[in-house]
């Protein structure tokens, strides 16, 4: 919210600085966005005098003027007709800026330099009431007495400077001049002083010319409203103007002025229309008729619905109830007789219907905020006030003031302890009163207890916690002293299991040189194109976002394997081209779609590695050091996913569970990425993992004897999986067979076609003896014998 | 004999001085103490002497043979040493260049960020708590004092997938479900992504938040104070201060701005802090017992303290990333900055 200081001079004595006047508000709660100089709207602009005017010799209709600054001679060519010999006027020099932000600098006009431009009064955006002479259509010619070389912002009067306040949403009182000046009376220690409302009526009562019906109390709480008559229309006197302008409204005329003016003052919208096209002599309060249309202020046909607050006459909607004026009955030239509207519409309907219609008002922004119960009648006869003091309207007597019920005053019973409770420190009770007096709270001390009766603008104020922060905010937040949880009972912290176990598996990643990744939640529809998923994959049932960013950000994933190619895609385009990425993030997979409960949020582990020395087998051991860290054991069986290379994809299978899978990525989907290098992937249920690793196995003893290893060269048919030739060594190494590996796979010239060599490596050891050779001998005779059953043998 | 033995030990000393090989050395061994060696030879003859003075010529024997192995011996290990140094002056290498091996990875920034400031309030007590990302409007908003007309909400963007279910706004949304479930005393933190429709330099649509959370008889202010004042202190420097600002948040009363003073210039001004020398980066307070109430806990007997922060932001100040987007584009340039 913009407020002038010179405004708030109105109500408070300020003797401090923008600057100190910034930092008490910034220390009782109110951010300062900026402070706002108005003299730098206008820059460079002087006066001077015209001393010369020739024509120019190349352009009819441009003169040469010589004006004098006071110390040298300037050359300005100049249009205008106004301006003679000895006129003083505002110069923009080169460099200048104008009201409207445009710059001037010096220029050629048909071979001779201009030093600048003479200016209008709209180029200063000053009015005639503002400043005589400002108003016509030429040069402003300033008075006789008027200084040389003087910034013209002097001279005009515009040197107010604005404080740019961000109100935070529970102190709508304070979104006003008077409800700013009210809280610097406060932190400043002066007293507020309160607007005039008074002014005179005629002998004719409202209530002889006006009815008032409130159908519906609960969207417009009170309805108050004031008539006058005889209305002179004009324009307003310089100091409202120029205060409208500062906080950014265009002036229009005195009428509408005046209930913006209050609107800024004293944080009420007001309304005001014609009389005398009210039908019926009456105003009604209530739901719009579905269909039902009006063409507001702003030139625009509206329809209505019921969810839609309307003021009408016995026939039609006059008004959109907080929001804008039917343009019918606004004020107009012809006006005579005026009603004021002074109403508390509810927040939430200002807030639908603006929504609902996408218009948006000064006053609109008011009641979507909430205004208090009390400033309708405080916004109603300050702007009364204004019209009577300006001599613009005979203000009939009476009032009508359409409400359900008193406001209750509301009252806190608490104890100063309570409050320094919240606080932590011993603020005295003595300057505990005094802040809250100055405040306006009412209360009342007996002993150790204090009743505080709230001032009925504090509608933010509940309880014994919204004291303790008033009383702080005015004693400072400098006077509270850190004391680390000196009265609360220690608690066992830390993390859980699984969560210890992530950062393991974390650890692990990072060792393989796997770097971490963050991907956003949501992603394209179109990625189930890009994976080339089946129509019926349930990955497609991804939950939609309403209102997305876009389509590219519209839906929640349903796995992490297409924000990982994108990446590796995208890092490979910038020359990263070796790589070897993890994301550890949430699957959203819903029960049912549409959602009528909270989905699934299921964690997952995605490996995306790219370059030239990886393959299946470098992401399946980062995989298999994963597992075997946490003590899960794990089958691979060959899987058929849309996205994976046929021949080179696996299930990753778990007690029968598939917990996740690997493989390359299908080369039909690379092209969906324009991509032509091979990806491997993996992704693999982090819920699973953690849930069944084993942190660490029973103790096994150590055998204290050598071992013996033996090397074997087994021949093999190329389509049998090696694994099974492990099954047969596993199963007839007998005791004591320590371990067995491969460590060469073979097929070529040296193999016969259609087979291959596999090398495996077997360690024999016995737990309380040196093993004979004989006893390993016997050993690699029965797995040689078991080979018979897979075709395989010696080579 | 003596005559015999005193040459003998001359042509040992003799020939071992030209032996400058380990196999030279060996055939000195052999020469004169092997099985037909000179020395050894001498114990033969010892039984042509007489018998009386067989013992004391016995005796000049043996001391010559441990004299000769002594000799051989030192001369030996001499020559070893000089060989060993001769190999390993050989094997010269240019330190200067590396193998090609796989490097470590790292953590995201994010979740090194995350992790850091988690530990600095595990080492207070605090558990790390999680919660849903897509979450019901109660959780994040109602429960936490924000009814459906609070004009709050209108300043707070919110994606929805329908009237009732949206992407949490803030992990405060936390606060009341860890409540619900775990009586106090209760010192938690809540680090996780959360959701608002903004895309610029300075905001993303999806960010992280860490929310902190202290439910206990008698916490205060000077707690709230004391708990960022550490944060403070550990995760930029033993230097930085902090700075309360009255604020408004509907779950929090009284609630609080909190600026820390800048990293960067110590307060006396720079870029970074627009000239203020402070940044805000936290937003707290005392829980609002209006949100105790919705989580079925005393507010005459409880009493809490809250806070939450931005995870990009206190990234993009401690280490100057200037653009919040470069979190997101995973650039691997960028990734390896933060090993």
């Amino acid at each position: 919210m913009k407020v002038p200081i010179s405004w708030l001079k109105d109500f408070v004595e300020i003797d401090i600085d923008e600057h100190q006047l910034s930092d008490k508000l910034v220390n009782c709660g109110f951010e300062i966005e900026g402070i706002i100089y108005l003299k730098d709207r206008i820059q460079n602009v002087i006066t001077a005098k015209i001393t010369k005017i020739q024509p120019h010799p190349q352009a009819d209709k441009l003169n040469i003027c010589t004006v004098f600054d006071g110390e040298k001679d300037l050359t300005i060519i100049s249009a205008a007709p106004n301006i003679k010999e000895g006129d003083i006027v505002p110069v923009a020099l080169d460099n200048a800026v104008l009201a409207d932000g445009k710059k001037i600098n010096a220029a050629e006009f048909r071979g001779i330099l201009s030093h600048g431009m003479m200016c209008s009064g709209a180029e200063l955006d000053i009015s005639e009431e503002e400043f005589q002479g400002a108003g016509i259509d030429g040069v402003l010619i300033l008075p006789k007495d008027t200084p040389l070389g003087e910034d013209i912002n002097k001279i005009i009067g515009n040197d107010d400077i604005i404080l740019d306040i961000a109100i935070t949403t529970n102190r709508q009182d304070c979104n006003s001049i008077l409800g700013i000046a009210r809280e610097v009376a406060v932190v400043t220690g002066k007293k507020l002083k309160m607007p005039d409302l008074s002014y005179k009526e005629i002998d004719q009562d409202i209530n002889d010319i006006l009815k008032v019906e409130n159908e519906n109390f609960k969207l417009c709480s009170r309805y108050m409203a004031k008539a006058a008559i005889d209305v002179k229309i004009e324009k307003s006197p310089a100091i409202i103007q120029k205060r409208l302008k500062a906080v950014g409204i265009r002036p229009i005329n005195n009428l509408v002025d005046v209930t913006n003016y209050v609107l800024i003052e004293i944080g009420q919208p007001l309304h005001a229309f014609d009389y005398k096209l009210l039908k019926g002599g009456k105003i009604v309060v209530r739901e719009a008729l579905d269909g039902e249309k009006i063409t507001a202020l702003d030139g625009k046909e509206y329809t209505l619905t019921s969810k839609n607050l309307a003021i009408c006459d016995e026939e039609k909607p006059v008004a959109i109830a907080g929001i804008m004026g039917g343009e019918y009955f606004s004020i107009n030239q012809d006006t005579s007789s005026i009603v004021v509207e002074s109403a508390n519409f509810a927040r939430d309907s200002v807030r639908h219907t603006s929504k609902q219609l996408n218009i948006r008002s000064e006053s609109s922004q008011r009641f979507e905020k909430g205004i208090d119960f009390l400033s309708q009648e405080v916004g109603l006869n300050r702007a009364l006030h204004l019209l009577d003091k300006y001599g613009w309207a005979k203000v009939m007597k009476g009032v009508i003031d359409s409400k359900q019920r008193e406001i209750e005053k509301q009252t806190i019973q608490t104890t100063f302890d309570a409050i320094n409770k919240v606080l932590g420190i011993n603020v005295s009770k003595e300057i505990i009163v005094d802040i809250l007096n100055s405040l306006e709270f009412v209360l009342q001390v007996k002993d150790h207890e204090l009743t505080v009766e709230v001032p009925s603008y504090r509608i933010d104020i509940e309880g014994v916690n919204d004291l303790a922060e008033e009383v702080i905010r005015i004693y400072g937040y400098s006077n509270i002293l850190p004391s680390m949880l000196e009265n609360a009972r220690m608690t066992q912290g830390g993390k859980n299991t699984e969560q210890k176990r992530m950062d393991k598996i974390k650890s692990i990643l990072i060792s393989h040189g796997v770097y971490e990744i963050v991907n956003y939640s949501f992603i394209s529809p179109k990625s189930f194109e890009m994976l080339n998923l089946n129509k019926q994959n349930p990955l497609r049932d991804a939950i939609k976002i309403s209102n997305p960013l876009g389509l590219d950000m519209s839906v929640m994933r349903t796995n992490l394997v297409y924000s990982m190619i994108k990446t590796l895609v995208s890092n490979i385009t910038r020359g990263n081209k070796t790589l070897r990425l993890f994301e550890v993030a949430k699957a959203y997979i819903p029960k049912s779609l549409p959602l009528n409960e909270l989905p699934q949020e299921k964690s997952i582990l995605c490996l995306g590695f790219v370059g030239e020395n990886e393959d299946l087998y470098s992401i399946k051991g980062v995989v298999e050091d994963i597992l075997a860290t946490m003590n899960i054991s794990c089958e691979y069986i060959r899987a058929d996913i849309e996205y994976l290379h046929p021949n080179r994809a696996a299930d990753i299978v778990a007690n029968g569970k598939t917990i996740g899978y690997l493989g390359e990525v299908h080369p039909k989907t690379l092209e969906n990425f324009d991509i032509d290098k091979r990806i491997y992937i993996a992704e693999i249920s982090v819920d699973y993992i953690l849930e069944n690793a084993l942190d660490f196995k029973p103790f096994k003893a150590i055998s204290r004897y050598q071992n013996m290893e033996r090397d074997l060269a087994v021949i093999m048919d190329i389509d049998t999986p090696v694994k099974e030739a492990l099954d047969l060594i596993q199963t007839n190494g007998g005791d004591i067979l320590e371990s067995c590996e491969v460590f060469d796979v073979y097929q070529g010239e040296q193999v016969p076609k259609g087979k291959k060599s596999v090398a495996f490596k077997l360690s024999f050891r016995h737990f309380e003896r040196t093993l004979k050779e004989e006893e390993v001998n016997a050993v690699i005779n029965n797995i040689l014998t078991a080979f018979k059953t897979i075709n395989a043998e010696l080579r | 004999m003596h005559e015999q033995i005193k040459k003998i030990s001359l042509a040992v000393m003799e020939k071992l001085k030209d032996a400058d090989s380990l196999n030279l050395i060996n055939d000195i061994r052999v020469k004169f103490l092997g099985k037909n060696g000179e020395v050894t030879a001498l114990f033969k003859n010892l039984k042509s002497c007489p018998p009386d003075q067989r013992p004391k010529i016995g005796q000049l024997i043996n001391d010559l043979r441990n004299q000769v192995e002594l000799a051989i011996k030192e001369h030996e290990n001499k020559v070893a040493e000089r060989e060993k140094n001769k190999k390993l002056a050989q094997e010269t290498l240019d330190i200067t260049l590396s193998k090609k091996t796989r490097k470590v990875g790292a953590l995201h920034p994010l979740n090194q960020v995350i992790e850091e400031i988690s530990q600095i309030f595990i080492g207070l007590g605090f558990a790390v708590k999680d919660g849903p990302e897509i979450e019901l409007d109660y959780y994040n908003f109602e429960a936490l004092n924000i009814p459906a007309d609070h004009p709050s909400r209108d300043e707070q963007d919110t994606f929805y997938i329908n009237d009732n279910i949206l992407l949490r706004t803030q992990t405060s949304a936390v606060q009341v479900r860890i409540m619900e479930k775990e009586a106090p005393p209760l010192r938690i933190i809540c680090p996780g992504k959360v959701y608002r429709p903004d895309d610029d330099a300075s905001h993303s649509p999806i960010f992280h938040q860490i929310e902190g959370l202290v439910i206990d008889k008698n916490i205060t202010l000077c707690d709230l104070k004391a708990l960022l004042d550490n944060f403070a202190r550990s995760y930029f420097s033993s230097q930085t201060k902090t700075r309360l600002r009255p604020s408004y948040f509907p779950f929090t009363e009284p609630s609080v701005e909190v600026d820390l003073s800048c990293a960067i210039c110590n307060g006396k001004g720079c870029s970074l802090c627009k000239g203020t020398g402070w940044i805000e980066l936290l937003g707290a307070g005392i829980v609002n017992p209006r949100v105790l109430e919705y989580a079925g806990i005393d507010s005459k007997e409880y009493s809490g303290l809250a806070f939450g922060m931005g995870v990009e932001r206190a990234a993009m100040i401690k280490y100057g990333i200037p653009d919040i987007r470069l979190f997101y584009e995973n650039d691997y340039r960028f990734l390896k900055q933060y090993r």
